[in-house]
């Protein structure tokens, strides 16, 4: 009971807040005004609120649990991800004035075709981040209250569109910034209690209980190819965070270089933060519930059912009902967030007529960008949830990060070359992705090159767009030296940068 | 070149100054070297355990053993090299960011 309470609250804040924001602001540039006005340390709270995605919130602790501590790389690579994209994006970009990555596409290439296809891969990131998401909310509410595994997908999806539509969530970083302490609340506060009982029992050591195999990292069951699979889902985190659609336009919130560099280093220190309580719910799930070792669901669920075995009545539900509060409130910020951005990209780029890059399109774009995922996981798609979005996340380091450094760094980068690249490490990574959500494809090599494809599909991405670029020296974008003086040249340099 | 309007020539001046060419390399010099060191780092720890586990599980104090704190100090280190990033921007970077923008404004650039 207390748990349907919990997310009917969480809900209805977050609709309130939503209509809310609709009355104080009503156009995008108004979210930018706003969040100019916020200090460094409210805007990285923001973003953590909208990055902290829900399938995290549960998805680590269930990837730990099953796998042992190997999966400890997932919390530092969800972080890590934002000190390359600081080092080697940030600045050209925000200076590039572009606010999506097909804006950057345009800037950088002149090629409308070039622009496509980036708006094509925006929406099939966001649709392959958005299903673990959508999948997740639906698993949570079932474990809490046992209610069908589609009421909480449909909650989900009915909010998340709700709120886009009307415009409100987005425009009030308030609001996502309120949204990443309810999470740290939520996960930080039940891990005490837990802690308590734990050391009350005798503190027993996951190792005894789970084996050693479990503690020791890299161990494996011989045939996993875990050392592989461990570089190749750092490199898919490091370079595939510069690639998501809603954490780009993030970066466009502060007035200057120096506020942005402030708040991605508040960002890490949040993010660092609260990735460092999954593991900790991973190991105490071996000791107190290592009968839920059986599917992706049960791992995925561990964390919400770990309280109730751990403590009594009425602390365990209240626990519970606090987790599945964050989860919730975790699925509905970063859905919105990526839904927004998805469904913008569609309006502008992708759809036609009078939905093009109209409020109504955009509307439009909106149920789009829901309908797939939703559909998807309403038909009954179950793959675990970390896992998924690390897809995601190879699926973003094959096609944007090659983009965007060899775009920034390298003048010689053609039309030509960057299509060949974004096509190649896009098709590589989808049909990888396919493969393993599908299932087709068990153990050994081909399963763990599939299930952590960028170790391969990004140097492939970068070598065929640096190769055919060299190869089409006459496609270089006209007036090259303009565009790299615009990318690197000071910011308060009074040159005409917005209009090209 | 023949179609950009001749208010924006500056670009083209800034763009074959020495100055621009050297903030363009002193941001290079800086960043790729920190990256690469990040990544080193990150990698190096998964070698380790991978091939040294026996180094690895050396317990430091009590059940606390050398993987366990250089894990640890994976969060730490991303924290410290932002840092370091942010500091070197703010100390080296922007100066000479704003240096570069004076002498443009006086027509200074060589």
């Amino acid at each position: 009971m207390s748990a349907w309470i919990a997310v009917l609250v969480v809900c209805a804040a977050t609709l309130g807040v939503g209509a809310l924001g609709l009355r104080l602001s009503r156009t995008t540039s108004d979210f930018y005004v706003a969040s100019r006005m916020v200090s460094p340390r409210w805007n990285a709270s923001a973003i953590g609120g909208e990055y902290i995605s829900g399938a995290s919130f549960l998805g680590v602790a269930g990837l730990i649990f099953a796998t042992g501590s190997d999966m400890l790389w997932y919390s530092i690579g969800y972080t890590a991800g934002y000190v390359v994209l600081l080092a080697l994006v940030a600045a050209p970009l925000r200076r590039s004035g572009a606010y999506t990555l097909p804006d950057f596409a345009e800037i950088r290439l002149r090629s409308a075709a070039v622009r496509r296809t980036t708006a094509v891969l925006v929406v099939g990131i966001g649709w392959l981040y958005l299903l673990p998401q959508f999948v997740g909310a639906g698993l949570a509410l079932r474990t809490a209250t046992g209610a069908p595994g589609w009421v909480g997908t449909a909650i989900a999806v009915l909010v998340v569109v709700a709120n886009v539509t009307a415009g409100g969530m987005r425009s009030v970083t308030f609001v996502q910034a309120f949204q990443y302490w309810l999470k740290l609340t939520a996960i930080a506060l039940p891990i005490v209690l837990l802690l308590i009982v734990w050391h009350h029992d005798g503190a027993p050591s996951p190792a005894a209980v789970a084996g050693e195999a479990w503690v020791s990292p890299l161990s494996g069951d011989g045939d996993d190819h875990p050392l592989y699979r461990t570089y190749s889902l750092l490199l898919a985190l490091l370079f595939g965070t510069m690639g998501l659609p809603h954490v780009l336009v993030r970066l466009y919130t502060n007035p200057d270089g120096q506020a942005a560099r402030r708040t991605v280093l508040t960002v890490i220190a949040l993010l660092g933060t609260f990735y460092l309580f999954p593991p900790l719910y991973a190991a105490l799930g071996r000791v107190y519930a290592g009968d839920l070792l059986n599917s992706a669901d049960s791992n995925d669920a561990m964390m919400l059912l770990l309280p109730g075995r751990m403590l009594g009545e009425p602390w365990g539900d209240l626990a519970a009902a606090l987790l599945t509060a964050g989860a919730f409130a975790a699925f509905l910020s970063t859905s919105s967030g990526l839904t927004v951005s998805v469904a913008g990209v569609l309006s502008q780029d992708l759809l036609r007529g009078r939905w093009r890059a109209s409020v109504s399109g955009f509307r439009v774009g909106a149920g789009l960008a829901v309908l797939v995922p939703a559909t998807l996981s309403l038909l009954g798609v179950r793959t675990g949830l970390a896992d998924t979005v690390t897809l995601a996340f190879a699926l973003a380091a094959s096609t944007f990060c090659p983009l965007l450094v060899l775009g920034i760094w390298w003048r010689g980068l053609t039309r030509t070359g960057a299509l060949a690249g974004l096509i190649t490490g896009g098709l590589l990574a989808s049909v990888a992705v396919a493969l393993t959500v599908s299932g087709a494809v068990e153990g050994g090599w081909p399963a763990a090159l599939l299930g952590q494809p960028a170790a391969w599909t990004m140097p492939v991405a970068f070598a065929v767009m640096v190769g055919v670029s060299l190869a089409t020296p006459r496609f270089r974008t006209p007036g090259v030296g303009t565009i790299m003086v615009r990318l690197h040249a000071p910011e308060s340099l009074d040159l005409n940068r917005g209009d090209s | 070149m023949s179609d950009v309007p001749p208010q924006r020539t500056g670009y083209q001046e800034v763009q074959d100054s020495e100055e621009f060419q050297a903030l363009r390399a002193r941001f290079r010099r800086f960043v790729f070297p920190l990256t690469g060191l990040f990544l080193v780092w990150y990698f190096l720890y998964v070698a380790l355990s991978a091939y040294a586990p026996d180094f690895m599980s050396t317990e430091v104090i009590g059940k606390v053993n050398i993987g366990l704190i250089i894990g640890l100090l994976q969060f730490v280190s991303t924290f410290a090299i932002t840092m370091a990033y942010a500091r070197w921007a703010d100390k080296n970077f922007d100066p000479t960011a704003d240096k570069l923008r004076e002498h443009i404004e006086r027509g200074e650039v060589k």
